[in-house]
This record gives C-alpha cells, sequence and structure tokens, in this order.
C-alpha cells in the first residue's frame, strides 16, 4: 500500500485542457474585485479558454455557514443546485477563482457525495426546479489551470515583468484540502514558478503561509485581538524580505491583505504598503492585457508604485 | 478550581456535538498537538487550545466549554486539519460546537450581527452586499473597467436560494437567534492557566 | 558444498539473513546467500551504535561473518539480485542476476527471505522540509553524521541545538502508515544520548507523542538519556519548521504545558517510518507469498515464520523489528528450514533399502538421527 495521494500533476487534475470552462462568480470577487474577475477572463481568453458563466448561479452560501450563521442543510442544497446546473446545461468542469469559493464547495460536495442520505435529501428539494445533482462535474480552480498553461503563459508574456520583487500568498482553504491538489501545504511553489514564467522575482518571506485571518476572522469582530496582530506579523516578514507586491488566489485573502493595512497603520503596526493583488491580474500585466480593464482603482493600498515601477502609467499598456 | 468528577462529564458529547455526522473520527485525536502548533490564533491567544478542546470533548466536559469565548476564536483556517495525522476536522468540529453554543444563548452578540449579511444574501443572491453607499463604489468600479454596474444574478437564483432556506428550516432557526436571551460568554480555559511568559492568568 | 543435500536459499544478509544462514549450515545443509550489496550486514553496516547496551554494530557483523567462513555449505553471493523463479516439482528454479550482468540459475529446496527494512520518504512532509531546508537529515543519514564525529571527519562546527522528530510517517493515517514502527523511540534515545556525549554543551531536544520502551533493560536505558545525559523530552508533534538565517525555528505544541513553543535549532532528524524493502513486494510475487496492506511478509498465527509453501521470512521484511529481534527471527526460521528438511529427508528414506544409498551426508545423520529415535522409544 503506498501512502494516500496528496500531490498530483496539474495534468492528473486536469485531463486535458479545456476548450470551455464554467466560471464560478465569486461574491467578494465580483463586488469588491471586480478587476480580478475581469482580468481571469481576459487571461483565460488569450490562452484559447472560453468561458461560460450563469446568471441562475447563487452564492455558495459558504462564508456565512462557517460562521455558524445557519445550518448546513440549505448550503447543501445551493451546492447541489449549482454543481447540477453546471451538470444539467453545460457539461462542462465548475472552476472557481476564490479560495472561499473553493473549500466550501468541494468540502460541502464531499459530505453530499459521503452521506447519501443528504444527498437525496438536496436532490430531492432543487428537484422541483428541475435541478439534480449527479457528481458529474469536477470543482477545480483557475489556478491549476494558470499552472497547467504554464509554458503557454510563457510563450504569451508581453511584458515580462523584471526586476519586480513579488511574494506569493496561497491562502489556506485552497492547499488545506491536502487530497488531489497541485502542491504540498506546507512548501508550495508552483505559484513562484508562474512568477518566473511572467519574469518576476519570487520572493520566500518567513510568513508566507501565514493565514490572513479573513475565514472566520472576517466574520467575527475579533479583528483587534485575533487578525491584525497576524497580519502585522506576516506583513513586518515581507516588508524585512523586500517585498514589493504581493498576489493571492482568492478576493477574501486580498480583502484583509489589502484593506487592513490602513487600519494596522492606524493602530501603529508597520507602517505598511505593500499593495496585494490577484494571481490573474498578475498574469494579465504580463501579458498585456489592457491597463484600465484591470480595475486596480479597487484597492485601497496603490497599486501606483508598482505600475511606475514596471514603466506602466494610467492608460497604458494598449489603450482601447 | 479543585478536582474534577467523571460525574459531571457527558460521555456522549463527542457524539451530540457532531449532529450532521461530518466528524465521525473525533476518537482518533492522538493528543499530538500538531494542530495547536500551526493554530495561528492559539499562537497569539494564551488560553486558546485546538487540542484542548478536542480533549474536552472526548472527555465531555461541556460545561467549560458551551459559555466560553473561547470556542469563538477559531477562523477556520483548517491549518489544523491540513497537518493533523487522522485528518479530524476540526473546523467543522467548531461549528457544529457553535450551533449547540448558539442554541443555549451563547454567543449570539458574534453570530447575529453577521446575519444581516445571510439576510442580505437572500434578497440579493450575492453574500457580503455592503450598505447603500458600498453599492454606490461597486456600481461605479464595475462601470468603468467597462463590466455591467452589478453582478447579474437572477431573479430565479434569488427566488430559488431565498426557497431553499426557507424549506430545509434555516431561515427559521437564524430567525429564532434573534428572539433569544443573550448569555455572558468568559475564557473558561484562562483561569490558572500558565501564559507562555511565565505569568499565571487569574 | 555437498552437492546431493538439501540447499536453503537465503535471500538478504542483514542480522536475520546471516543468523539463518549460519543455522541452516550448520544444521549440516547446503545454503546459498543471496545480497545485493557488496558487503553483508544489511541496515547494521549503516549503524553507528546499538541499543540498549551501546554496542557498536560491526563488532556483531564481523562475530557471525567469522561464523560464516567456518562453513563451506553456505556459498555467499554478494552484488546479486533475485530475478525470477519457477517451482519444479518440490524445487524452486531461481534465476540470479550479478552486478556484472551475468545470470546464474540455481535449484534449492526451500526460501528464506531477510530482504529488511528502508526509511519512508520524508519529503512527503513538507512541513519538516526534508530535501529543501539545510540540515534536516533522516535517522540512517544521522547515523553516518555520528560516525563523521566520532573519526574527526566531520570538523563543522558543532550543532548547539540538535532536535529529533519521531514518528515521521508512523501512526500517521493522513501522511503515512498507520502503525508504530516499534524502534524508532528506541534509536532516537539512543542517538540524543550520543550528541550529548560528543557535545556535552550542545540542547538536545526529543519531540514525542509517546516513548515506546517495552524491552528488557529498554527503559533503562531511556530513562539513562533523560535523566543523566539531560536530554529534553518535550511531548509534541511538531507542525512546522521555518528556516530563518541559517538555523531552524521549529513550532510545536509542548501539550504537557499546552503551550505552543518555538524551538530553535541547528539540526533535526526525522525518525522516518519503517516500510518494507522495495524488493520485497517483487520477492513475494515471485515466490507465491502473501504480504499485507503495507508491503510487509502476512504471517499466520500458527505459524508465524512461514510465509507460503516452503517460503519463510525473517526480520524486518516482515514487520519493523531490532536487531536481537532479527536475530531471533532469522534462528527460528532457521529451525523452521531444518524441520522441514529432515521431514523430506525422512519420507526419503522410508524404506530400509533406501537407508544408506547415496552418499548424502545429511540422509545418514537424519538416519542415525532415526534409528537413535526409534531405540529411544
Amino acid at each position: 500500500m503506498s501512502v494516500a495521494r496528496r500531490v498530483i500533476t496539474p495534468q492528473e487534475q486536469i485531463a486535458e485542457v479545456p476548450e470551455k470552462i464554467f466560471l464560478f462568480r465569486s461574491c467578494t470577487g465580483s463586488m469588491e474585485y471586480p478587476g480580478t474577475e475581469n482580468a481571469i477572463k481576459e487571461v483565460l481568453k488569450i490562452l484559447g479558454v472560453e468561458i461560460v458563466s450563469d446568471p441562475d448561479q447563487s452564492c455558495c452560501a459558504g462564508y456565512i455557514l462557517t460562521c455558524s450563521g445557519f445550518t448546513p442543510e440549505p448550503a447543501l442544497a445551493v451546492t447541489a443546485r449549482n454543481l447540477g446546473m453546471v451538470e444539467q446545461r453545460y457539461g462542462l468542469d465548475t472552476y472557481v477563482f476564490c479560495n472561499g469559493c473553493y473549500a466550501y464547495i468541494r468540502e460541502l460536495a464531499h459530505v453530499l457525495h459521503t452521506h447519501p442520505d443528504y444527498m437525496k435529501q438536496a436532490n430531492d428539494l432543487i428537484s422541483q426546479w428541475g435541478y439534480k445533482y449527479e457528481e458529474k462535474t469536477k470543482i477545480l480552480h483557475v489556478q491549476e489551470l494558470y499552472y497547467l498553461l504554464l509554458d503557454k503563459i510563457k510563450e504569451k508574456v508581453v511584458r515580462p515583468l523584471t526586476g519586480l520583487r513579488v511574494a506569493a500568498h496561497y491562502g489556506c482553504h485552497y492547499l488545506a484540502q491536502q487530497y488531489n491538489i497541485l502542491d504540498e501545504g506546507d512548501l508550495p511553489t508552483f505559484h513562484e514558478e508562474i512568477y518566473e514564467a511572467l519574469g518576476a522575482t519570487p520572493v520566500f518571506y518567513k510568513h508566507r503561509r501565514m493565514c490572513c485571518g479573513y475565514a472566520v476572522g472576517r466574520g467575527f469582530t475579533h479583528k483587534e485581538s485575533v487578525v491584525q496582530p497576524q497580519l502585522s506579523k506576516k506583513f513586518d516578514s515581507a516588508k524585512e524580505d523586500g517585498v514589493e507586491l504581493m498576489t493571492t488566489t482568492c478576493p477574501g485573502c486580498n480583502v484583509a491583505l489589502d484593506r487592513e493595512q490602513p487600519n494596522l497603520n492606524k493602530r501603529g503596526f508597520g507602517p505598511y504598503d505593500i499593495p496585494v493583488i490577484d494571481l490573474g491580474q498578475l498574469i494579465a500585466l504580463a501579458l498585456g492585457v489592457p491597463l484600465w480593464k484591470l480595475g486596480f482603482n479597487a484597492n485601497t493600498t496603490p497599486m501606483d508604485g508598482i505600475l511606475t515601477k514596471l514603466g506602466l502609467e494610467k492608460g497604458e499598456i494598449g489603450d482601447e | 478550581m479543585g478536582r474534577e468528577r467523571d460525574k459531571d462529564w457527558d460521555r456522549d458529547l463527542y457524539k451530540k456535538v457532531d449532529r450532521y455526522g461530518i466528524v465521525e473520527n473525533l476518537s482518533e485525536c492522538l493528543q499530538c498537538g500538531k494542530c495547536a502548533g500551526n493554530c495561528p490564533v492559539a499562537a497569539l491567544n494564551p488560553s486558546y487550545n485546538p487540542r484542548q478542546i478536542v480533549n474536552e470533548i472526548l472527555q465531555g466536559r461541556v460545561k467549560r466549554l458551551l459559555d466560553s469565548e473561547e470556542i469563538w476564536r477559531c477562523l477556520w483556517c483548517a491549518n489544523c486539519y491540513r497537518v493533523c495525522p487522522v485528518d479530524i476536522h476540526y473546523p467543522f468540529l467548531m461549528m457544529q460546537l457553535r450551533y449547540m453554543a448558539l442554541e443555549e444563548g451563547y454567543g449570539l452578540k458574534y453570530v447575529v450581527p453577521i446575519n444581516k449579511y445571510a439576510h442580505r444574501a437572500l434578497d440579493a443572491g450575492l453574500t457580503f452586499v455592503p450598505g447603500k453607499y458600498g453599492i454606490e463604489k461597486i456600481r461605479k468600479l464595475r462601470t468603468s473597467i467597462g463590466v455591467e454596474p452589478w453582478p447579474e444574478v437572477s431573479d430565479r437564483a434569488k427566488k430559488e436560494f431565498r426557497r431553499i432556506f426557507e424549506l430545509t428550516g434555516a431561515l427559521a432557526w437564524m430567525e429564532n437567534l434573534e428572539t433569544l436571551e443573550e448569555k455572558p460568554v468568559t475564557f473558561s480555559f484562562l483561569k490558572g492557566k500558565i501564559l507562555s511568559r511565565g505569568e499565571v492568568s487569574k | 558444498m555437498n552437492d546431493k543435500a538439501k540447499k536453503a536459499l537465503v535471500i538478504g544478509g542483514g542480522p536475520a539473513g546471516l543468523e539463518a544462514a549460519i543455522k541452516i549450515g550448520q544444521a549440516g545443509y547446503n545454503v546459498v546467500l543471496v545480497e545485493k550489496e557488496a558487503v553483508l550486514g544489511g541496515t547494521l553496516r549503516q549503524l553507528y551504535s546499538s541499543f540498549p547496551r551501546w554496542e557498536n554494530p560491526e563488532e556483531l557483523v564481523d562475530y557471525k561473518l567469522q561464523e560464516l567462513e567456518k562453513l563451506p555449505s553456505v556459498k555467499v553471493m554478494t552484488e546479486t539480485l533475485v530475478d525470477s523463479a519457477q517451482r519444479k516439482n518440490d524445487m524452486f528454479l531461481v534465476n540470479v542476476k550479478h552486478s556484472d550482468g551475468s545470470t546464474e540459475k540455481i535449484e534449492v529446496d526451500s526460501v528464506v527471505l531477510a530482504t529488511g527494512f528502508e526509511l519512508f520518504d520524508a519529503t512527503l512532509y513538507g512541513e519538516y522540509g526534508y530535501g529543501t531546508y539545510p540540515n534536516v537529515l533522516t535517522s540512517l543519514e544521522f547515523e553516518e553524521k555520528l560516525r563523521e564525529w566520532d573519526s574527526g571527519e566531520d570538523n563543522t562546527e558543532p550543532p548547539k541545538t540538535v532536535a529529533f522528530f519521531k514518528c515521521v510517517g508512523s501512526r500517521d493515517p493522513s501522511k503515512g502508515y498507520p502503525y508504530c514502527s516499534k524502534i524508532c523511540c528506541m534509536y532516537t534515545a539512543k542517538q540524543a544520548g550520543l550528541v550529548k556525549d560528543f557535545f556535552p554543551d550542545a540542547k538536545c531536544y526529543v519531540f514525542y507523542m509517546d516513548y515506546r520502551a517495552a524491552g528488557r533493560e529498554y527503559e533503562e536505558f531511556v530513562r539513562d538519556v533523560i535523566e543523566n545525559k539531560h536530554v529534553r523530552y518535550v511531548r509534541g508533534r511538531p507542525a512546522k519548521v521555518i528556516p530563518e538565517n541559517g538555523r531552524l525555528l521549529i513550532r510545536a505544541e509542548d501539550t504537557l504545558m499546552g503551550i505552543p513553543i518555538e524551538v530553535t535549532a541547528d539540526m533535526i532528524v526525522l525518525a522516518a517510518a519503517i516500510v518494507p524493502s522495495k524488493g520485497t513486494i517483487k520477492l513475494a510475487e515471485i515466490f507465491g507469498a502473501n504480504t499485507d496492506s503495507y508491503g510487509f511478509l502476512q504471517y499466520d498465527s500458527k505459524n508465524p515464520g512461514k510465509a507460503g509453501d516452503k517460503v519463510f521470512f525473517a526480520g524486518a521484511c516482515g514487520f519493523a523489528v531490532e536487531t536481537l529481534g532479527a536475530q531471533y527471527q532469522g534462528a527460528a526460521v532457521a529451525a523452521e528450514v531444518i524441520a522441514l528438511f529432515n521431514q523430506e529427508n525422512l519420507e526419503a528414506v522410508e524404506t530400509p533399502e533406501a537407508q544408506y544409498q547415496g552418499a548424502d551426508a545429511a540422509t545418514e545423520v537424519n538416519a542415525r538421527f532415526r534409528q537413535a529415535n526409534v531405540g529411544g522409544k
């Protein structure tokens, strides 16, 4: 018996490069950082992957479930409904761009798979509207697609991010799933490989694997005692190692890391000034996507310094 | 504090907490401490210790748990679950433990305010919809990058989302919480604890 | 070698295999001892010291090799692997392959598997950074380090703090194996004790969940390491290692105190789980033996050394075991083989005419044996 399979290659995760994917809308992503969603669409368009969305898709109901705001039954039914809808209408795999959505949907789907009575309960409930979940669609994250298409990304770089010291915030919820994911939860390196493909300089700062605190920490009001001291430790170590930019693969983490910095500065930590963007936005920058589409004006910690360093002023790269 | 007695322990607590049958392997806990060693909250909060809480549940010491502040500190980073050698899903355990506490009136001050966003989600089909000012900001932002001013959520999606909450009884459960009398929570595990700086908390 | 006597094949020249080969040879039967390395001794060759008596394992190996020298009926083939085998009537036709590429066919009457163990691949524990961070070693690699310190070969700055992690891959159904590898608690105490002997000013931490010292002189051994050599045992499985400024930061919880702690070490030794050596599963298939879900040879409670029809096993290929146990098991399966051969010889000598036919030394011995027994009744 070999040990349980945990880390797999992107080729094992995604059998063949998809022509079309279903992109699951992230609530935080589409409201707080619409530029992230846009960047992902543009990047995948350049890489030759078509995106399908559906306005009938609802929120995954995971966030507040984990805050014990309500019981799991509706979340299970909502998961079955959304996934069943993708299966029936499109027959595609479900791609999320938020670690939170990834964890919630994957864990709730796992509960459904392993508890036939919950599956039946959920399916009975959603059948009244014509939905049925049959465990056919695979739950994936766009970061896995980026890594699968790494060679293609490298080819399509028109603006290499030379000299930019970028650090990864992998976040917790993708790697915490442990099994059938792309890298080891404590020593992941695949984001750094993507940075290198884009010409940037990856930085391995000491607290790179520290949680941003914004899962349940965003829900309960323990920011001062629990979340902020944690974030200041993280930013201290990033600052020490000369990190200029941080990327995330989760709009939730992005909100935490980006929008808490002024609060930390006010409390006397730091001062910190490290902009935080989505990995898709970083790739979009290197692939020459027009700047105005990337929505950096949503960022609390401004991207201006980085853009100047890259020689981009607002409005450059392909003024459309 | 004095000696504890086993007659005060509820030996079925580990079953009662797991009301949804999603953390069935709690007895496999080796008390190895990897969870506490990796927990970002435990590193900064002297009385919060996930390994200890699992031990409390297995032993059945329900009294200290339900009215404690500590159980509201887990922020679901799932680092514990990731390193646990027996894959105990501690965050799901905490979620269910919190249900037990809420139904007795403990911790309502943490959950009821966040449910404001849950109620908004039943109308909007999206979670964490901000207030009027926030919505205006979002509309401006989205328009400036060339997408529709508000994420497209169909009426069907909103309706079905709300119906699911009604039909599963979750909406009633949420509304019931709002009627319960709030009971105070304190740091149960801080008393007499040796803090990491060598002080003893009172 | 007596061409008419029964022949056993012993695969593996570690403590179990050596013991089996020697005992079968001393009983007067033929043995072919096949070993994949260039020297005999198995894992003992990699050890600097042993528990519980702090003895030098090389002395044991040398002693056994001397015994082996005295036995012309035992043929040793080093740098040789078993390639395939078929059963032919009551015998095995075994194809072996030597390091120079040449092959050879051997006919044997019984097989003893003593292929020993390997260590679990510690790179699977990303949180400890084995293979990525400097100065994170497995326990076997650390034995080499002990030897280098002793011989003066390693004259780098001695470590100020050495940390030992137990149960890396053991007692871990999530990333490794659920079982306990039995010997690590003992050898970790040994290694930690030796560090204190070499560098009395160094700090030694052993991170444990339990310490298992269930054996003769074992508990005294571990208590000596803790009480007299002042190695600090911390109860808590380490959660994470972070390299910082050339040293290694260890995050764990001191579960007896209930406090998360951070220990800065210069070197970390991982007691990785004991797993069956890679060739074991293939050999089990070749000889029709059963293995359990971990790849260890499966045992039957009534015949613990028996892996199949005329196939026996001894030592760590059956499950993690200390040197003394491996020797005992080797001797036990030697007895099985000898009993088997004696039985077969007795059956062959059923008719009085057959009694002294053939210059078969073993058969003669057995015939006299039988006579003596008949007389004794």
